[in-house]
Parts: structure tokens; sequence; C-alpha cells
């Protein structure tokens, strides 16, 4: 039996053992970096960087794809990505009970909701524009929900990791809007995608 | 008052790896907010008979609420720590800090 035989000795030998345990737990207890922030940047990375040879800059393309078949690529990652992240989200909310899960419903009802709104605006609007416009009401829409949404989950989870990817995300798609098509395309997958990938491996590693 | 090595008295129910781990990993998850039994046995890496044994031992001292339910025809038991638990923690920690620090920032 353990009994009490596990006792530990100093002062340091417990502070280090009640830090390493709090640091496993919010690890094992919330969602994993990986899963929240890898799959997404892979996807954008993929996705915007095939927009981005499609657009080019001043609309001069680098590569031979249609802004379809780029809008495809963009979807296609997306769609692998989703279920990942969904997965370790649901992961936490079938571990734990109370608060913290009615919480978590309702932010996964939150993006639906945010979502589904913008893709009905953009399907309204965007065939009165032209096709880099309506890249960037697409684009731009999108990561707007995304940048709110992880504000949003950093403050509801206490989170600044998740509230200043947020702000990051936030500043670049403002940024590639003001620019352009070709700029947000490149931006997004540079600095979004990029970006998002080192936060995942990043915060992962340090976890 | 001293124990081991001249330390001031800890809190004897916490003051013991395993269930200083139990304590620990659950005070990391809000007020109300509950965890499934094997997910905190998966999180320490505790048998399933070990963890109750530590349970129990916290439960007596008030410190964790045990609550026994089912989800569809599968039970499920939730371990939440309680608000006892959660200042025991707190002391226990200060305790700990005030011993590596005993200037405990005094003049």
């Amino acid at each position: 039996m353990m009994e009490d035989s596990d006792r530990a000795s100093t002062p340091e030998e417990m502070l280090r053992i009640i830090e390493e345990q709090q640091a496993t737990a919010a690890r094992h207890i919330y969602v994993d970096p990986l899963l929240l922030y890898l799959p997404w940047g892979v996807a954008w990375l993929i996705g915007f960087t095939a927009l981005f040879l499609h657009f080019g800059f001043d609309g001069h393309g680098y590569a031979p794809i249609s802004q379809d078949q780029a809008v495809a690529v963009l979807v296609i990652a997306q769609l692998v990505a989703a279920p990942l992240c969904f997965f370790g989200i649901s992961r936490m909310t079938l571990r734990l009970r109370g608060e913290i899960r009615a919480k978590g419903t309702m932010y996964g009802w939150t993006w639906c909701a945010g979502l589904v709104a913008a893709t009905v605006l953009d399907v309204r609007l965007s065939p009165l524009l032209s096709p880099q416009d309506a890249h960037l009401l697409w684009g731009g829409s999108m990561l707007t929900i995304v940048a709110v949404l992880y504000m949003t989950g950093g403050t509801l989870w206490s989170s600044p990791h998740m509230f200043s990817v947020g702000v990051w995300t936030a500043a670049v798609n403002v940024l590639g809007v003001l620019l352009g098509a070709g700029w947000h395309a490149l931006l997004a997958a540079v600095l979004l995608g990029g970006g998002f990938i080192v936060a995942g491996l990043w915060w992962r590693r340090r976890a | 008052m001293t124990a081991d090595k001249g330390l001031p008295e800890l809190d004897p129910v916490i003051h013991a790896q395993a269930r200083l781990r139990v304590v620990a990993a659950l005070n990391v998850l809000g007020e109300g907010d509950e965890m499934t039994f094997g997910s905190l046995k998966d999180l320490l890496g505790m048998t399933a008979g070990n963890l109750s044994v530590h349970l129990t031992k916290l439960e007596e001292a008030e410190y964790v609420r045990i609550t026994k339910t089912h989800k569809g025809r599968t039970p499920v038991t939730y371990v939440a720590l309680t608000r006892r638990g959660r200042l025991a923690f707190e002391d226990y920690t200060r305790a700990i800090r005030a011993l590596l620090d005993p200037t405990g920032g005094t003049p």
C-alpha cells in the first residue's frame, strides 16, 4: 500500500510537485494547443498559399490555378482541420462537468452561428463584387469571426495565449483587407498559417 | 511546532505526494467544475485502486466531493475539490513558500 510512505521530504520537492502537477493538469484538462492551433495553421498555410498563387500581386498570378480551385483547396484543408480541433474541444467537455462544460457548449454554438451568418452574407453579396473583392469579403469576414471567437475563448477560459492569437488574427486580417486580395492571401498564409503552426508547437512544448 | 527536519507542521492530509498531486490537479478546475474519475486517474498515472484510497482520505477530510451518477447506462464518477479543500491547498502552498522564503518579506 502507498499509505504515507510517499511523504515528500523537502519544501522544494513539494513545490516542484505542485507546479509540475498543475501544468500537467492544465494540459490534460484544457484543449491541447497542438489541436487548437496546428490544424488551422496547416490548413491556412496550404489554402491561402493556393489563393496567393492565383492572385499574385497586382492581379498577376504565379501559378495556373483558378480561383475556384484555390478556394476548393482552402475549403478542403479547413474541412480536415475542423474535426481535429473539435476533437480537442469535445475531449475536454467529455472529461468535465459543471460551468466549464456549459461554457464550452455555448462557445461551440457561437462558432456555428458566426460562420453560418458570415456565409449567408458572403453568398448573398459576393456575386455583386469583382473576384478580388469577393475574396476579401469571404476571407475577411471568416477571419473576423475567427479572431473575435479566439479572443472570446481567451476571455472565457482566462487564456492570454488564446486571446493574443485572436488579436494577432484580427490585426493580420485587417492589414490584408486594406492591402488587397493578393496581400491578404499572402499574409494569411504566412503570418496566420505559419503563426498558428509556430504557436501550437511552441505552447505545446512549454505546456 | 515542528515536524520533519524542523519544518512547521503541514496539513498531514495533503502532505503526501500522491494526495498533493490529486489536490493540485483538481485545483486547476474552476470552482464548481468536476472531472471524471477515469480522467483524473489517467492524468495522475495512478491505478484505480490507489486513487480510490487517496480520494477516500481526502473525502473524509471533506477536501473533495465525489458524485456517482450515470451517463446513459454507464456509471460515471465525478470528482471535485470542495471549498474547504481549495482553502487547505492554498494554505499548504503558502506554508511551503514561506518555508522556502523564511523572511516572508517581513523586515
